[in-house]
C-alpha cells in the first residue's frame, strides 16, 4: 500500500454529505432529459404522451406493487421515474397507450420488484421489458411501420434497418454529422447521439456510472464492427454508423451501466463491456435482428455474475 | 432513506405526468393524414415501405395522381387506395366485392381485377425501369 493515510477513518459522529439514491435518480433523469427532448423536438406531442405515460405508469406500478406485496413505498428514491423515461426513450413516438403501460409494469414488476427492488435485479429492467415486448409485439418495434406518418426533413428510413435490409449502399450518403445531431428515426430518446453523450458524460464526471464499461462497449462495438468493415466493406457498414444509429449510444451510456446489473471490478467491467459490443455486431451483421444493443445487454447482464469472479487478489492470506 | 419531500416529489411528478399524457393522447390521436406520407404494406414476401410524399411532392418525383390512381379518372376527390380495388376476388367471383360499392354488378360483367400484388409489381417495376430509377428487383423493396 503506497498511501498509509487511505486506511485511516475518523471516529463517529459522521456527517453525512447528503448524496443518496433519490439524488442519484435525480441526476439520471437530468442526464437523459436532454435526448429526451430532442426526442420531444423531432416527434412532437406523441412523444410527450408516451414519456408522460411512461413515467407516471412507472410510478404508479411501483406504487401499486408495494401495496400489494405489503412492503413500504419506494416510489421516493426515484429509480421507478427513471426507468419510466427510460422505457419512454427507446420506444417509437407512436407507441399505445396500452403498450407504455404494459412495458412499464414488466420493467417495474417483472424486471425489477419482483427480484426484492432496487438494486436486487440482475436485469436491466428497461431492456427486459423491451425484450419482452419484442418478441411479443414485434411490429410497434418497427421504426419504418410506426412512424410512417411523420414528415421529417431528412430520410425517413430507420438507419440500422435500412442497413439490415438494404446492405451499406443504402445507409452510404447519410451524413455522420446529421446522424449525431439525431437528425434521424428511431426511439424517442434513442436518436440524438450528441444529447445522449453529453448525458452520459455527465453521469461519468459525477461519478453514477462507471466510464469502464461505457467505453469498453463503445469500443468493442467499433473495433468489431471495424473488423467486419475491413473485411468487407461492401457488405458491413463502418464502425462510426454502428456507433451513431439504433440504441448504440442509450445503450452505452444509459443501459449498460446499470449498477445492480453490471460488474464492479475493473477488468470485469471492461470485459463486460467489450463482450456485450461485440455481441452487438454479430447480432447487427450476421445475426437475425436489426438492432442487437438490447438483447446484447441482456446477454451480457446474465453473464455478470460470472465476468465479475475476476477481481482483485485479496491481500494476506487465509491460514 | 427517503424523506416525505421526496415522496411527494415522487407522486406529483406522477400526477402531473399522467394528467399531460391523457390530455396528449386524446387531443393527438394517431391519425392518418389525407394524402399518405409512407405506407407500410405487409405482403407475403415481406413488408415494403413506399414513400408516397417522395414520389409526389414537388421536391421528389412530382408524379400527378393519376399517374397512378387510375381509377376512377375524372374526379380527383374521388381518389381510392389501391388496396380497396385490387384485391383478390372471393372464390368463385370474378371481381372484389369493394367493386359494388360503386357499380352494379351487371355494369362490371367480364371485367377483370389484378390482386394488389401483380397491380404494385407491374406499376412500380415499368416505371422504375422507364425512368430507369428505384428498385427493380426483389430486395430493393421487400425486407423480410
Amino acid at each position: 500500500m503506497s498511501s498509509r493515510k487511505q486506511l485511516i477513518v475518523s471516529h463517529a459522529p459522521f456527517w453525512h454529505n447528503g448524496s443518496g439514491v433519490p439524488e442519484r435518480s435525480y441526476h439520471f433523469l437530468l442526464a437523459a432529459l436532454p435526448a429526451a427532448l430532442m426526442g420531444l423536438a423531432t416527434f412532437g406531442a406523441p412523444a410527450l404522451a408516451v414519456l408522460s405515460l411512461s413515467v407516471a405508469s412507472a410510478i404508479g406500478w411501483e406504487v401499486a406493487f408495494n401495496y400489494v406485496s405489503k412492503r413500504p413505498v419506494t416510489v421516493a428514491d426515484g429509480n421507478a421515474a427513471v426507468i419510466g423515461l427510460l422505457f419512454a426513450m427507446v420506444m417509437p413516438a407512436t407507441t399505445p397507450w396500452w403498450l407504455v403501460l404494459l412495458g412499464t409494469l414488466l420493467a417495474i414488476v417483472v424486471g425489477k420488484q419482483i427480484f426484492g427492488g432496487i438494486g436486487a435485479n440482475p436485469f436491466h429492467p428497461v431492456a427486459l421489458a423491451w425484450a419482452i415486448l419484442f418478441v411479443s409485439y414485434r411490429p410497434f418495434f418497427d421504426f419504418d411501420g410506426m412512424l410512417v406518418n411523420y414528415n421529417f426533413d431528412f430520410p425517413a428510413a430507420y438507419p440500422i434497418a435500412a442497413l439490415k435490409a438494404f446492405g451499406p449502399e443504402a445507409v452510404a450518403e447519410l451524413p455522420l454529422l446529421d446522424l449525431l445531431l439525431g437528425r434521424q428515426t428511431g426511439g424517442i430518446g434513442a436518436t440524438c447521439g450528441l444529447a445522449i453523450i453529453a448525458g452520459g458524460v455527465y453521469l461519468i464526471l459525477r461519478g453514477f456510472i462507471r466510464w469502464e464499461i461505457a467505453l469498453s462497449f463503445i469500443g468493442g462495438i467499433f473495433f468489431t464492427a471495424l473488423l467486419f468493415h475491413i473485411g468487407d466493406p461492401t457488405r458491413y457498414a463502418s464502425p462510426w454508423f454502428h456507433l451513431l444509429t439504433g440504441y448504440t449510444l442509450i445503450g452505452a451510456f444509459f443501459l449498460a451501466p446499470e449498477d445492480s446489473s453490471s460488474p464492479v471490478n475493473f477488468a470485469a467491467m471492461l470485459i463486460y463491456g467489450a463482450l456485450m459490443g461485440f455481441m452487438v455486431i454479430l447480432i447487427r451483421n450476421i445475426g437475425a435482428f436489426a438492432d442487437g444493443v438490447i438483447l446484447a445487454i441482456l446477454v451480457g447482464n446474465t453473464i455478470n455474475p460470472l465476468v465479475d469472479k475476476i477481481r482483485p487478489k485479496a491481500l494476506g492470506k487465509v491460514t | 432513506m427517503t424523506s416525505k419531500r421526496q415522496l411527494l416529489i415522487a407522486y406529483g411528478l406522477a400526477i402531473h405526468l399522467l394528467l399531460i399524457a391523457i390530455i396528449c393522447y386524446a387531443a393527438f390521436p394517431q391519425a392518418s393524414p389525407e394524402t399518405p406520407i409512407r405506407l407500410m404494406y405487409h405482403t407475403a414476401a415481406g413488408k415494403v415501405l413506399f414513400d408516397h410524399d417522395t414520389h409526389t411532392s414537388a421536391t421528389g418525383y412530382g408524379n400527378a395522381c393519376a399517374d397512378c390512381h387510375h381509377h376512377p379518372s375524372d374526379e380527383e376527390e374521388a381518389l381510392i387506395a389501391c388496396g380497396d380495388c385490387h384485391q383478390t376476388p372471393p372464390e368463385g367471383e370474378d371481381f372484389p366485392e369493394s367493386c359494388l360499392d360503386c357499380h352494379d354488378a351487371d355494369e362490371i360483367e367480364g371485367s377483370e381485377v389484378v390482386g394488389r400484388g401483380d397491380a404494385f409489381h407491374g406499376q412500380c417495376i415499368q416505371c422504375h425501369h422507364e425512368f430507369e430509377a428505384g428498385p427493380e428487383d426483389c430486395s430493393g423493396c421487400h425486407v423480410l
